[in-house]
């Protein structure tokens, strides 16, 4: 497959224009993808694709739609043009809605283009061969080795061009254990890194959670209702703080919805938090050099030792909330803090190693409830058994408050980075 | 096309499958009257997947010419060369699906200006009606998945199936906050083949702000093990997360638990639940398969019979792994895809109880009405939120309660149904699943009397 080219986008806008659009944009993404899928047994797929995706956007009088379709047929081309344009036609007027008037930036080229598929193929056999050994009890399913080469072009009628390239390799392992009838929950981790990973054990934790997974075959409820603290890790994170950035975010502004959304300038967390976004760090593989209307973007602190600095608002909202454009592309990163893990666990008097929250998705109002998977019940400073069938329920805007501890040890996910968190005030319960 | 991938896929040199594979979606999206999202998609291209030796190679381009083609199949090659498998795993079944199976709508289709007038009028009438909302977000979407499938054993079939739905969502300041609700309408078929009409959607909208309004004046759950009613609504995110994917053959072989419980009593008696083809039992699911993505023509899994468990979900590899034939679970979601052990419509057999008897029967308890999203695990412990839903004091209805979660282990919490109720519901609008990749499925069931545990700070 050829690689964008600036003419492809230049004769979309071309023809958009053509078509009606008082302005037009088009994002077009490359992508080239190899993956080794194995179990714990074996590999059983090898699996590459390419493909290229173009969205298209089209304004019309103030009023905005859009079409995405992939490969370059010439009649799907024209299809996509004429059905964005018609959308476009059949839209709401906006002041907002316009095509950004930006700097346009020299091509960006980030990590390898190409894998080294033997050597990849030498780590997995070389993790496979190490598994039994390492982890006797561990069983895997659908795990990854992947490299992904993913190239974006950007064009609007302003003149505007952006491209940049961005190539890196991914592991995620999925397992779980098992001893004759004893049978642990499944768990899964994974990360992204330009480089090729030293070793799959490290990457992005894997390592200290197949080992606790193993730890994990006797399991049990904790004993009734209780408000303590949690520990959330890293990796239960990733599944939690999108709640809170999204609160932060331009469409919970507009829709008035946001427990945040008087609170620039006030402290919303404990002075221990810091939440930066990062998309330019060199950090995460998977950061952005710009955004989708083809503004550059750039690192912010949006947490600041407990105070709310500014929100995630990309080029749309900002133009519609009347606000200066802080966000476009999301890359987060908390700031590591003092304390060890081990001292956290220390200073616990009675509560949960929060590991994987399982529930229902946060509500407008931030209040969670789920189940704590492949988590560990913490008692007098020890954690003491791994849990089973054990709810957590809270508030995310007072757990913020309630943090009293945030770890020196980080987990780079390749396109977040995060701590251990220790918070307190969280209602544990089991049936 | 057809004809081209079955002349390519009779030279393949092992077993393998050749795939044409088109998504096509749209979506509206309108927040208190500004148009987020107004726009279409489509992805489409080429596959190809060989077995060899116990291992598949695949590849896939976003193209459909000879060319493309030809392309695919010698990467998949290399591919399935590179994997190396090793074992001597005999050959994959045969059995060979075809047909074709075209449920575009035959309606005039809807224009550009019609659909984004739906969105705009439905945002006008709930914005009149109900003035005291915080937010309204009304979304209009559909999904097609087009599909033109052969193998190398002979499997030649076609196949376009859409669905389409249309969300509400609403939110109150109540005395601690923002809180929300929202529905779903819609299932089966295109925008056009759907009643959003005014007579359809103002009971559906009275429902929903009503039920918003209790929620709103309502209170924390009492976290613990509870006697509930789970209202037919909720019955197919039940046999989805918390028996379906336990019995995935893939998961099985990964070690669920449910590989340790074949013929035995899983559950109540009155409990019956299986995973159908085409579009389910009563011909009424939100979606509708025939021939899977491995050629493999349908037939339906009785998965629980009576309490007992009988029969896991398979694909070709893992029914000849545990000696079991497959039933056309194969799936894919995009062309770049390779097929997954996935659900189809999957649902609880409706039983004789009344659901006003179910909830008299409950002295302190819940009847919980919607769900959100849900997840498995392969220990059989499954959770699934709920955002609607009513406390039960000594057999009537009492205050609303807020969001929470339920959550049991599916073996033990089926063993407690007292109750299987003469109703019956398919999840409406469709339901999606994520496993690798996401997935459109269908749910359903009838009201059920159980227990199960409830996350809550009250």
């Amino acid at each position: 497959m050829s690689a964008p080219t600036d003419d492809f986008l230049d004769q979309i806008l071309a023809r958009a224009k053509a078509a009606g659009a008082t302005a037009a944009q088009a994002l077009s993404s490359r992508t080239r993808y190899f993956e080794i899928e194995f179990d714990h047994r074996s590999v059983d797929l090898v699996r590459s694709t390419e493909n290229e995706t173009t969205m298209i956007t089209v304004f019309r009088d103030g009023k905005r739609g859009g079409a995405t379709l992939n490969g370059r047929r010439p009649e799907e081309v024209e299809a996509a043009i004429a059905a964005a344009a018609t959308a476009a036609e059949a839209g709401v007027a906006d002041p907002a809605n316009d095509i950004a008037a930006a700097p346009s930036l020299p091509p960006g080229d980030h990590g390898p283009s190409e894998p080294d598929r033997a050597a990849m193929r030498a780590q997995v056999d070389e993790f496979l061969a190490s598994l039994p050994s390492r982890h006797p009890l561990l069983r895997l399913r659908d795990s990854l080795y992947t490299f992904t080469d993913h190239e974006t072009e950007f064009a609007n009628s302003n003149g505007l061009r952006q491209r940049e390239r961005r190539g890196g390799h991914g592991f995620r392992a999925m397992f779980m254990a098992k001893d004759g009838a004893l049978t642990t929950s499944f768990n899964a981790a994974g990360g992204r890194s330009f480089t090729p990973f030293a070793s799959l054990y490290d990457a992005a934790g894997v390592g200290r959670l197949m080992a606790e997974c193993e730890r994990s075959l006797e399991r049990r409820p904790v004993t009734g209702k209780f408000v303590g603290d949690v520990i959330v890790t890293p990796h239960c994170l990733t599944g939690l703080l999108p709640s809170i950035a999204g609160a932060l975010s331009g469409p919970a502004l507009l829709a008035g919805s946001s427990p945040f959304k008087d609170k620039r300038g006030e402290r919303i967390a404990s002075p221990l938090f810091s939440l930066d976004n990062a998309p330019r760090s060199a950090d995460f593989v998977d950061g952005s050099d710009f955004d989708e209307f083809g503004v550059p973007t750039r690192d912010l602190p949006i947490i600041e030792d407990g105070v709310l600095k500014d929100f995630l608002i990309g080029y749309f909202f900002s133009r519609k909330l009347g606000l200066p454009q802080t966000a476009g592309v999301r890359n987060s990163r908390v700031r590591p803090g003092e304390t060890s893990l081990a001292d956290m666990i220390a200073g616990v008097k009675r509560g949960i190693l929060f590991s994987r929250f399982s529930g229902g998705a946060p509500n407008d109002n931030l209040d969670f409830s789920g189940i704590a998977k492949n988590s560990f019940y913490i008692e007098d400073g020890e954690v003491r058994h791994a849990s089973s069938e054990t709810m957590v329920s809270g508030n995310f805007q007072q757990l913020l408050q309630d943090i009293h501890a945030v770890s020196k040890e980080v987990v780079n996910f390749g396109d977040c980075v995060y701590p251990f968190i220790a918070a307190s005030g969280v209602t544990i319960s089991s049936k | 096309m057809l004809d081209r991938l079955v002349a390519r896929a009779a030279q393949l040199p092992a077993y393998g499958e050749l795939r044409w594979h088109a998504n096509h979606s749209s979506r509206i999206m309108m927040r208190k009257g500004v148009l987020l999202a107004n726009g279409r998609s489509r992805d489409s291209g080429v596959s190809a997947r060989l077995y060899r030796n116990g291992a598949f190679g695949f590849a896939a381009a976003p193209a459909d010419d000879e060319a493309s083609l030809s392309a695919v199949i010698a990467t998949a090659k290399d591919n399935a060369e590179f994997a190396g498998g090793h074992a001597a795993s005999g050959a994959l079944s045969t059995a060979a699906g075809s047909g074709s199976y075209d449920y575009r709508s035959t309606r005039a289709p809807l224009s550009a200006e019609q659909r984004v007038d739906i969105v705009r009028r439905l945002d006008e009438a709930i914005r009149a009606r109900y003035p005291g909302l915080v937010n309204v977000d009304i979304s209009l979407s559909s999904h097609a998945s087009e599909k033109i499938l052969a193998n190398s054993d002979g499997a030649a079939t076609y196949s376009f199936v859409p669905r389409a739905a249309l969300v509400v969502s609403m939110s109150v300041t109540a005395n601690d906050g923002i809180v929300e609700l929202y529905d779903i309408l819609g299932g089966f078929g295109e925008i056009e083949d759907q009643s959003f009409d005014e007579a359809t959607l103002a009971p559906w909208l009275e429902d929903l702000h009503e039920n918003l309004r209790r929620k709103a004046e309502g209170g924390q759950c009492e976290a613990g093990d509870h006697d509930v009613v789970l209202d037919s609504a909720l019955a197919g995110i039940l046999a989805h997360e918390a028996i379906g994917h336990t019995c995935e053959a893939d998961l099985v072989l990964a070690g669920s638990v449910a590989g340790d419980h074949l013929g035995e009593l899983v559950a109540s008696e009155k409990i019956t639940l299986g995973d159908y083809g085409g579009r389910g039992p009563d011909g009424k699911s939100s979606f509708a398969i025939h021939v899977d993505d491995e050629g493999t023509p349908c037939r339906d899994v009785a998965i629980i019979e009576n309490g007992v468990l009988k029969n896991f979900l398979h694909n070709k590899r893992t029914a000849q792994m545990l000696g079991a034939e497959p039933a056309g679970n194969a799936r894919a979601f995009s062309f770049q895809d390779e097929p997954l052990v996935r659900m189809r419509n999957t649902c609880i057999a409706k039983g004789n109880d009344k659901l006003s008897d179910m909830i008299g029967a409950i002295e302190r308890g819940y009847y919980l009405k919607r769900s959100t999203n849900g997840q498995a695990d392969a220990t059989s412990e499954f959770m699934f939120g709920v955002n609607c839903g009513y406390e039960i004091r000594d057999g009537k209805l009492g205050r609303a309660i807020r969001d929470t979660t339920i959550s049991g282990v599916a073996f033990d919490m089926l063993k407690s149904v007292t109750h299987v109720g003469d109703d019956f519901h398919w999840s409406a609008g469709g339901g999606w699943c994520g496993k690798k990749q996401v997935i459109a499925v269908g749910m359903g069931g009838p009201s059920i009397k159980c227990r199960v545990t409830l996350g809550g700070r009250g």
